[in-house]
């Protein structure tokens, strides 16, 4: 009987401390407080997160443009992918910039702004490979990273169970396992693929098959900001008017095609 | 009740499982086979001592000294590294193309495609392995009382015989239950596998909860037959346990 009482209070306890840290929280938010970006950064070159735990990379340089541009306050916080959506929905993160492709789907649940970023699947194979378009993967071994849009073009080609695609935890490793002749090809976004080529001097072909549906990344707000949905386009439009966004694509890029 | 868990995923990749139970199950026999012979080799080569003579330096040289570093390396690291040590930085050497060590052109393209994934796996398996099992081989033998040892050798045995015939049938009884461990131990860890994309159980998982971005299904259902093969090996050590128990 009196452990559980004893257990009780614990209990009762720890309800109040929870009601006290959200209490503290919302005095916190009546202060102007900076926006918070949330970005998985475990994706080179968009982004990336230093050794001094400091993020940065293609996107990070987009959005605090942006934010300049738009007069906003902004933090970026790493944040794994697999929370990411849900955090923005509970308000945990108000903006999101992470390489997320735009879709039906994803616009049922958040507002995106304008494309800041057109991606492309590339299909990366050795120099001698005689490997030309899409369909000549067909027999052939294919890597992708797990559940990414490249997994899904593999897959709809050589078959969702069929032990020739090889999916991998990441884009890089994949490739590495291209240069080490472990797949025929590799499917992946272009971003991706260009960043690998850039830091492995021992490179590889690509080729781009016009059947391969473009995408477009956006920025992410909660459904239903438009108020800051209209600043971030604002922004966005400020930056690729003035040249920023040119300067910045390149730096990551190279010169656009 | 369990109406959430949506069978069709299981159901539409379940030949991606089949396979990959099939894949984890060769693994892990590969892996206990070869990690017993070598971690034996190992075992007897971390408590290999002769006291005096000729011998004494080179044994201690070259059978203790690296029998030693090696069972410090592979407990020593994470597995995890260890694969993908092997798998993107030690096979490419040894096997490549253009320029393997061991062996190139044709023949390594033909078995990085084929089977790249499986040899590196089963080589961190095997090579993981045997540095616990030779840990297991060594504290059995140490196990039986050195005057048994004693006994042999004044009955005119030599070095081999003795240890073949009355040390480790006699230690084996003792190393059943840490082997069984292992072997458990051995075939959980072959999930990690997964990482160099050799489509096992973990990696069929891996695959359905990316396609669906589900998690329950897929890893239930793989923790279930992990589970099942776990009970079918313990089982399998008891009943050898219990044969051996009057021998």
């Amino acid at each position: 009987m009196k452990r559980w009482a004893l257990l009780l209070c614990l209990f009762a306890l720890g309800c109040t401390k929870k009601s006290d840290s959200v209490k503290s929280e919302a005095t916190m938010q009546s202060k102007p407080a900076a926006l918070v970006v949330g970005t998985d950064a475990a994706y080179a070159p968009f982004e990336i997160e230093n050794a001094d735990k400091t993020i940065s990379g293609f996107d990070i340089d987009i959005i605090k443009a942006v934010a300049e541009k738009a007069k906003l306050d902004i933090e970026i916080v790493n944040t794994p992918w697999e929370g990411l959506f849900t955090q923005l929905e509970s308000g945990d993160r108000d903006i999101l910039i992470s390489a997320i492709t735009i879709n039906d789907d994803r616009k049922k649940v958040m507002e995106f702004s304008e494309p800041y970023f057109e991606a492309v699947q590339l299909i990366a194979v050795p120099n001698t490979s005689k490997v030309a378009k899409y369909n000549d993967l067909k027999k052939l071994k294919v890597g992708v990273q797990t559940g990414t849009t490249g997994d899904e073009v593999a897959s709809r080609l050589l078959g969702k169970t069929n032990p020739n695609v090889k999916r991998f935890e990441s884009t890089p490793l994949a490739l590495q396992e291209l240069l080490n002749g472990g797949v025929d090809a590799v499917i992946a976004d272009n971003g991706v693929v260009n960043n690998f080529l850039k830091n492995n001097a021992q490179g590889f072909k690509t080729i781009s098959d016009t059947s391969f549906s473009k995408e477009y990344y956006g920025i992410a707000v909660q459904k239903g900001n438009l108020d800051l949905l209209k600043k971030i386009n604002e922004g966005l439009a400020a930056i690729k008017a003035d040249g920023t966004y040119d300067r910045i694509y390149k730096s990551y890029f190279g010169e656009k095609k | 009740m369990f109406a959430w868990f949506r069978t069709d995923i299981i159901a539409e990749y379940f030949p991606l499982f089949l396979q990959g139970l099939w894949t984890t199950l060769e693994l892990t026999a590969v892996g206990i086979l070869f990690g017993t012979l070598l971690g034996l080799l190992l075992g007897l080569g971390k408590i290999a001592m002769v006291e005096r003579g000729p011998w004494k330096w080179p044994v201690r040289f070259f059978i203790k000294l690296p029998s030693q570093i090696y069972i410090g390396f592979f407990r020593g690291t994470p597995l995890f590294v260890q694969i993908l040590l092997i798998h993107f930085a030690l096979v490419p050497l040894l096997i490549h193309p253009e320029d393997g060590l061991l062996i190139s052109g044709d023949t390594a393209l033909y078995l990085k495609r084929e089977y790249g994934a499986f040899i590196s796996g089963a080589l961190a398996l095997s090579l993981n392995s045997a540095a616990y099992i030779a840990e297991i081989f060594r504290a059995g033998i140490q196990s039986i009382d050195r005057g048994q040892f004693e006994a042999a050798r004044s009955l005119g045995l030599n070095y081999f015989h003795t240890m073949k015939s009355i040390i480790i049938p006699q230690a084996f009884r003792r190393m059943l239950p840490p082997l069984g461990n292992e072997a458990i131990t051995l075939l959980k860890d072959s999930s990690l596998v997964s990482a160099i994309g050799l489509a096992e159980l973990a990696y069929a998982a891996r695959t359905a909860a990316g396609a669906y971005a589900r998690y329950w299904e897929p890893y239930l259902f793989i923790s279930l037959i992990y589970l099942v093969i776990t009970l079918c090996m313990s089982y399998v050590v008891h009943v050898l346990e219990r044969k051996y128990k009057n021998a």
